[in-house]
């Protein structure tokens, strides 16, 4: 199957300087493949698009000359001219063509020119927090977006500074000083808080209101399936305040027993936490002991800070949500009543059919009715409700499945609620302050302060502090030597404001606004190149940093560009090997993981409800893709590894519900396997060459390239061209409408797309794109394979024509393919780390010199993150 | 139904009884524009959509019967046009929910920025975003020419504050303010340093840095030259706590249209949208506590239970809206109109499907503005040049006074229904 290279990778040697002032005189054998394979439609003064190639010699001096004959190569190895509708041109005729172009216009394409760009938003925010200490520091809710430039957010085109944005760095800059150098706060008021059970939030199954009592049921972690709060409190002062809560035992004759007192917890929960939070997220006040079923009152000192309100959990409950213990307990249950297992087959299985589940109605209290309906009806079917049928089986895997379990456990909640056992709140006071305290964050501020402005030595003037302020904090936030010239300046506004009248703090508030809108520190790399066109010292030190960290440089690479010392090549590849990252959740990981591969779109997906694919789900497969990446960085892995791999990282749990079968690590571990080990997040072994393992068979991709609902061959033609194969299709025409699916399944998309693209303007770049795409048609929206389109009966059709002209069947004949041509991959990588990292897209010789090293690591077996290493420290990368 | 919703213990006063005390804004004493022009433009929009079949009315023109969700605004039918068979054209899926604003793309330039960038430079505040009982991260509705998702005003406390500031709050943001702009010299100073160190082209590259710097100086003076002026004050008073959790959204709602109807009568800004989020949330409505949360009853699978009660929060909002246009009503503006007929008010939403991520057919209703009001109008989407939910935007937007014809893949207008 192995195909002829582009043309790029045969090339060798081709970096020569050929600087000639003269006109290079084009050569006979060149004008002669020129004039049989261009010139018919590029000559003379009516060339087509304005191409003249009739030129008996080049001027390399011209600028317009040099892109001209470079979009030449490009369409040339790119396959894209001769046109199809043309005689194509011979392998030798293309080789003979690019050796010629090729390195006079690498000799006149100088490397770098990456513009003065601001801070992108991620590392603006990652600078604020390491610079001014505020570990907590997020972007406030609304900051402006960076605009998102050949698929990155970070590139120096897209980083434009807009009066949004400087509004914006002028409110952090305020509320950093406003943190830092607080006002004065009036004193606390002493006021009282009563809130009764129509106060309490019901947030999904967790509570009910029974006359004049809340009633918990589950001890959840989520606190919104277990807990509930008086969500119109909100404390005004950080202190110490008296809670009292009013609770009783709730039970009845047909609920089940409940031994010894019941545990409620009261936590301190923040007002505006969002209900998806765990409880652990909570700080934990206070245990009562809920041992009467009439209401019983208890009291209790606790601290509270600035916007908390209070949170209540029954601890010991009997209903849990943790799938594997409450599907065990369920178990036993309907073995005891077959009347209780039969009124739950009756709801999930509407139809009969127990191949056809419907839990999408039973959410909530809806579900619990629906059963509750079918329990009481003395005409209750008990035909299937033994242990032993096909129904049963069926029921207990979905109570066993993390998919299905949580609806079913919310709409139990309600048998709790109703029949108990369940703990009832009446109500909660809270009065205070009694005293006023510090809150974690006023003592984090005071920390903050102290690091930015130092202890006032004896004798030191307000203008000394200031002075020694600024030695150490200015080369820090400008990431650089700073000139007396500039400090002076900054001085000024700190003692022209207090001549006015201002107090010290003040002074300091100004001062530090002040510092936070300067271009000195909102822009990067702004100093000139030095004479080769290179980044000067602290420029490296800064790239090389916000590319491996997002954040500003540390006191190591200061020191080393302080020195001189960053530039030499050994030097700085001990620096980035010390800063490259080492785990998953490293922001560069995230970060370019998340643009290059889109997975930070996944969020933001939500499968439709037939995927039943949840939000543990969706973040497992960002997990999976995150470390697989990371894995191969750390372990120094070859390039293939990221196609066709014999690993993956996922749980077991998920490769067989999602990939559809089970890995060895299971088959060989000891059985039966628990929930636990199930679920665990682990380096699973998968046999390479199948259907999963590699990027193309991940989960997050093919979600991220589909939308939730249906798939698109071309959107994920388009994106495997773009970020894997790198060969960037054209922006889609306007007013093109979107492909719809057939609903009535009369079409199947290659139908629809054939009828979509038959106009030859549309058939150019759908030639390339469209037979991509359908190679990754056999997975659906979240990535399970399929062997039909959906709505019809029509099998799938993967098969289609590569770029190079090589044809495949389906994915696993394209992974082979590309795994055949990983120079491809892995110079498309290659390409996304640099333009990541240096803010441009590579022009024509860095990307000679990319796939020279790309070639270089193939050819020496060498891995990923030799490659990363070779790609720092080139000259791409140093240049400007 | 009203009276049963949480919020009967609100001790203050509807905004319709409240007193505000004007002070003399351009707006009011201006010269006399075209006459009957709207000067205002409010949209909500919801998360979760819109029941399809509770929403639309079964009957097209002026003598349809009115749908459940809609039955609160009987009083006021003549006062607004229900619109069904409209859409963007927009693909499927939930990221495209932000299309409500912003037409196909989601993400780009949305109406009321459009609106606001228009002729809400002329008020104190170019526009107000606001969502109720959002409780959870960002969800942008409005989106500036730019892109950026604009955040929302979750805190009733703090529409307040910028509406209405204390004494206290305003030397406080006058100092900031001042002091701000007096160390820009400095700044400047340094940059220019910078600046002439630079090669050409960086150093037109940093010249959006000066020219952002200006406009922001600009903008300080603005709103240093505002604090000056006698500062509107009300005698609306807010509950001791802000209703920011998703359980109290319905409460949140009405607080947040009192202030809005306030900020339109004060002429302190001309446009606002509100975003109705939907989560977990578990109301109870007419003391009966639903049979799930919002979220959960948005995917009903055609269930006649749940989709009843979904039905009755989007009733209850319905009911929100209803209030808020009759307070509108009730308000008149210097030159004698209805505040109502004084601006254009849009319901709907990006999401014409919940329980089916579908984006076709967007429930849509336009009240106010002094259109020709009182029928359902209902489009063909199949018909061949069948009109577009942008199309109606551009007709809102021609009322308003602003010379456009298109908008997002609309290039046309529904003024034939509304005119």
């Amino acid at each position: 199957m192995r195909q002829s290279l582009p043309l790029m990778l045969v090339l060798t040697g081709a970096i020569a300087a050929a600087r000639a002032d003269e006109p290079a005189v084009v050569p006979q054998p060149i004008r002669a493949i020129l004039a049989g394979r261009c010139l018919d439609c590029h000559a003379g003064d009516t060339a087509e698009a304005g191409v003249r190639l009739d030129r008996e010699a080049i001027d390399w001096g011209d600028p317009a000359q040099v892109d001209l004959w470079r979009r030449v190569v490009e369409v040339i190895e790119d396959r894209r001219m001769p046109p199809p509708d043309a005689e194509p041109a011979t392998q030798a005729d293309r080789v003979a063509i690019v050796a010629f172009l090729d390195p006079p216009i690498i000799g006149h394409t100088p490397f770098g020119g990456t513009p003065p760009r601001r801070l992108s938003r991620d590392e603006y925010a990652a600078t604020i927090r390491r610079l001014c200490h505020l570990p907590a520091f997020a972007l406030p809710v609304g900051f402006p977006l960076d605009t998102e430039r050949h698929g990155f957010d970070n590139l120096a085109e897209g980083l434009m500074l807009s009066p949004a944005h400087l509004e914006a760095y002028a409110l952090v800059a305020r509320d950093v000083a406003e943190e830092i150098f607080p006002p004065p706060r009036p004193a606390a008021t002493h006021a009282r808080w009563e809130a009764g059970p129509r106060d309490l939030a019901l947030s999904f199954s967790a509570a009910t209101l029974h006359g004049d009592a809340v009633r918990l049921a589950s001890r959840s972690i989520d606190s919104m399936r277990s807990c509930t709060w008086p969500s119109r409190i909100e404390m005004k002062d950080s202190g110490t305040y008296t809670i009292t809560v009013t609770a009783s035992q709730f039970l009845s004759p047909e609920g089940h027993r409940f031994e010894g007192p019941m545990k409620l917890e009261v936590y301190a929960r923040p007002v505006s936490a969002t209900d998806r939070s765990r409880v652990s997220a909570f700080r934990l006040l206070h245990t009562i002991e809920v041992s009467l079923e009439s209401p019983a009152t208890t009291a209790f000192e606790a601290d509270l800070y600035e916007g908390d309100t209070v949170l209540f959990r029954w601890a010991n409950a009997e209903m849990t949500h943790e799938f594997n213990e409450l599907a065990d307990q369920m178990e036993v249950w309907f073995r005891d009543d077959p009347r209780f297992l039969a009124a739950w087959q009756h709801a999930v299985f509407p139809s009969g059919d127990p191949a056809r589940p419907e839990t999408t109605r039973l959410r909530g209290r809806n579900g619990w009715d629906i059963v509750s309906e079918h329990w009481s009806d003395p005409a209750l079917d008990l035909s299937d409700a033994t242990m032993d049928t096909k129904k049963t089986k069926k029921l207990v895997d979905l109570w066993r499945s993390m998919a299905s379990t949580t609806a079913l456990a919310d709409a139990l909640c309600y048998f709790y609620h109703e029949r108990g056992p369940a703990l009832e709140i009446h109500g909660v006071v809270i009065e205070g302050p009694s005293k006023s305290i510090e809150s974690p964050r006023d003592r984090a501020r005071a920390a903050a302060r102290r690091a930015i402005v130092g202890n006032r030595k004896d004798g030191q003037t307000d203008r000394d502090v200031a002075r020694s302020m600024l030695r150490s904090f200015l080369p820090k936030a400008f990431r650089r030597p700073v000139s007396d010239a500039t400090a002076k300046s900054f001085l000024t506004i700190a003692t022209r404001h207090w001549d006015e009248g201002h107090s010290f703090d003040e002074g300091m508030h100004l001062l530090l606004r002040s510092i936070l809108v300067s271009p000195r520190f909102l822009y990067r790399c702004i100093e000139p190149a030095d004479a080769a066109g290179n980044l000067d010292q602290f420029d490296l030190a800064t790239r090389l940093s916000y590319f491996l960290t997002q954040g500003p440089p540390d006191g190591t690479l200061v020191d080393l560009a302080t020195r001189s010392r960053l530039g030499e090549s050994w030097v700085l590849r001990r620096e980035a090997e010390r800063l490259l990252p080492k785990r998953p959740v490293d922001p560069m990981i995230r970060s370019f993981v998340g643009q290059w591969l889109d997975t930070k779109l996944l969020p933001g997906i939500m499968p439709d409800a037939k995927f039943h694919f949840d939000d543990e789900a969706t973040a497992l497969a960002r997990q999976e893709t995150e470390t697989f990446f990371t894995d191969i960085l750390t372990k120094n892995l070859p390039m293939q590894t990221f196609i066709d791999p014999d690993f993956t990282f996922s749980s077991i749990a998920f490769v067989q519900r999602n990939y559809g079968f089970t890995p060895p690590d299971a088959k060989e571990a000891k059985q039966p396997l628990s929930q636990e080990d199930l679920r665990k997040f682990q380096r699973l072994t998968i046999p390479p060459g199948g259907r999963y393992g590699g990027l193309l068979g991940q989960a997050a991709i093919l979600m991220a390239t589909a939308n939730g609902v249906d798939t698109q061959p071309v959107i994920r033609g388009a994106w495997v061209l773009e970020n894997i194969l790198g060969m960037p299709s054209p922006p889609p025409p306007k007013n093109v409408p979107a492909l719809t699916p057939d609903t009535k399944g009369a079409k199947t998309p290659r139908d629809l797309l054939a009828a979509h693209t038959q106009e030859a303007s549309c058939a150019v770049c759908h030639a390339r794109i469209d037979p991509v795409g359908f190679a990754f048609e056999n997975y659906d929206p979240v990535g399970r394979w399929r062997a039909k389109w959906p709505g019809t009966d029509a099998p799938i059709d993967a098969s289609g024509t590569l770029p190079d002209g090589a044809v495949v069947k389906n994915p696993i004949e394209f992974k082979a393919w590309l795994v055949a041509n990983i120079d491809l991959f892995s110079t498309c990588v290659a390409e996304k780390l640099l333009t990541y990292a240096t803010g441009r897209v590579p022009n024509y010789a860095e990307r000679r010199e990319i796939e020279k090293l790309v070639r270089a690591n193939r050819e020496a077996g060498k891995g990923f993150r030799d490659l990363v290493l070779d790609l720092i420290d080139s000259r791409t990368f140093r240049a400007l | 139904m009203l009276s049963a919703l949480q919020y009967g213990r609100r001790q203050f006063l509807r905004a319709g009884a409240t007193v505000i005390a004007l002070p003399a804004l351009e707006a009011f004493g201006g010269r006399a524009a075209a006459p009957h022009r709207p000067r205002n433009f409010v949209a909500i929009g919801t998360y979760l959509g819109w029941h399809q079949n509770a929403f639309f009315p079964r009957q097209a023109g002026r003598d349809y019967e009115l749908s459940p969700t809609l039955a609160p605004l009987a009083g006021i039918r003549e006062q607004f046009t229900v619109f069904s068979g409209l859409d963007h054209r927009a693909p499927n899926g939930h990221a495209a929910w932000s299309n409500f604003l912003c037409g196909m793309n989601p993400g780009s330039w949305s109406l009321d920025q459009m609106i606001a960038d228009s002729i809400g430079q002329q008020t104190r505040i170019p526009s107000i975003e606001l969502t109720a009982g959002s409780g959870e991260g960002p969800q942008a509705m409005s989106f500036t020419r730019q892109g950026v998702g604009l955040p929302q005003i979750d805190r009733p406390s703090v529409l307040y504050k910028r509406l209405f500031a204390s004494e206290a709050d305003r030397a406080r943001t006058e100092y900031l303010l001042a002091s701000g702009e007096s160390s820009l010299d400095m700044v400047l100073d340094d940059a220019n340093r910078l600046q002439r160190a630079l090669p050409s082209r960086d150093r037109a590259k940093l010249d959006e840095y000066f020219e952002s710097i200006r406009a922001v100086e600009k903008r300080m003076e603005r709103q240093l030259a505002a604090l000056d002026e006698p500062a509107a004050t009300t005698t609306y008073t807010l509950p001791d706590y802000d209703p920011v959790t998703p359980n109290l959204q319905i409460e949140a709602e009405g607080i947040l249209y009192d202030l809005s109807a306030l900020a339109l009568e004060s002429g302190q800004t001309r446009v606002i949208t509100m975003f109705l989020h939907g989560l977990g949330q578990v109301f109870s409505l007419d003391g009966r506590q639903l049979v799930a949360g919002y979220h959960g009853l948005s995917h009903h699978g055609n269930d006649p239970v749940m989709i009843r009660d979904l039905v009755a929060i989007e009733t209850a909002h319905v009911h929100c809206l209803a209030q808020f246009l009759g307070q509108l009503e009730q308000k008149q503006t210097v030159d004698g109109r209805s505040l109502l007929d004084d601006t254009i008010i849009l319901l709907g939403t990006g999401m014409g499907d919940a329980s089916r991520h579908s984006n076709a057919n967007l429930p849509t209703l336009v009240a106010g503005g002094g259109f020709k009001h009182g029928s359902h109008v209902v489009v063909d989407p199949k018909h061949a040049g069948a009109p577009l939910l942008g199309d109606l935007y551009v007709t809102l937007m021609q009322r308003l006074g602003i010379e456009t014809d298109r908008f997002s893949n609309a290039s046309k207008t529904m003024n034939e229904v509304l005119l």
